[in-house]
């Protein structure tokens, strides 16, 4: 796994890719598979709620030293422009370009 | 402004490759990539689709004169959202400079959708722009150095990327990973 931009955060960094990527590989074929609508949203909820059981907590703590560690780099100010610029609440569509 | 586009058909099925991008780094091809981070990521409960926020941190040799001139540094950082829908089969993934940002953007999409049964089609643009109204010499070299750069590490982030799904693909059939 790459390294944290923190090295206190790496290990939990670590922690947490494992959990993900092992629910993310879990989760994908059976989604690809559902093609019922129905069945899609009620699997789509199911494993939404796994994820949060199985990582939920790693990803709390993961998440709060990387928080910490973007404010001290001083990276915060920029990341929140880039956000406020190009939120992507939702994926772009292909004929949307970019804001100037 | 500056464009690049590439196209490329992984020899891979749609889901390995969505499971391959999360284990692209560290990469012996992208040294350039020295960390990266999950700073949000959400799964929507109706959709499905997840949503990823990272933060890359990048080490690259700037020329001297963008140093002095924009008060650049080695680390330049990146920020990407990544959206895998797993019912439309569709990768997306946006990119773009956190670092420089008051004086260029490199504004990236990359996507990943299946070709067929076990291929996978990527497709990458970029639009590199001097975002101010600075001298127009500097903003143009600034923007044929970062073009430069950003096409140098697509080509590395191509081969880099189809090494890791060749190894994946051979740990998952218990064969052991050819030497790089």
């Amino acid at each position: 796994m790459a390294s944290s931009l923190s090295p206190e955060c790496t290990p939990l960094k670590t922690s947490y890719d494992v959990c993900f990527n092992s629910w993310f590989e879990g989760y994908l074929e059976p989604a690809v598979s559902a093609l019922q609508t129905a069945d899609r949203a009620a699997y789509a909820k199911a494993n939404a709620e796994e994820y949060e059981l199985k990582c939920g907590k790693i990803w709390q703590e993961y998440k709060a030293c990387v928080h910490k560690a973007i404010k001290d780099n001083g990276l915060e100010p920029v990341l929140q422009q880039a956000r406020e610029e190009h939120p992507l609440a939702t994926p772009p569509s292909s004929s949307e370009h970019r804001k100037a | 402004m500056h464009f690049f586009s590439q196209s490329f058909q992984y020899d891979h099925p749609w889901s390995h490759v969505v499971i391959g991008m999360w284990r692209k780094y560290p990469n012996p091809k992208c040294t350039h990539v020295v960390s990266v981070d999950v700073v949000d990521r959400s799964v929507d409960p109706q959709t499905g689709i997840i949503r990823t926020e990272r933060i890359l941190g990048c080490k690259q040799k700037a020329p001297r004169w963008i140093v002095k001139l924009f008060g650049g540094s080695e680390d330049a950082f990146v920020r990407e959202i990544c959206f895998v829908d797993p019912a439309t089969q569709n990768t997306t993934i946006t990119s773009v400079n956190l670092s420089l940002s008051q004086f260029a953007s490199c504004y990236e999409v990359v996507r990943y959708t299946p070709s067929s049964h076990n291929r996978t089609a990527f497709t990458q643009t970029a639009e590199i722009q001097a975002r101010m109204a600075l001298w127009r010499s500097a903003a143009d070299g600034l923007e044929k150095w970062l073009c430069q750069r950003f096409e140098q590490n697509a080509q590395l982030g191509k081969t880099a990327f189809t090494d890791v799904l060749r190894a994946l693909s051979e740990e998952r059939l218990g064969r052991p990973a050819m030497a790089a």
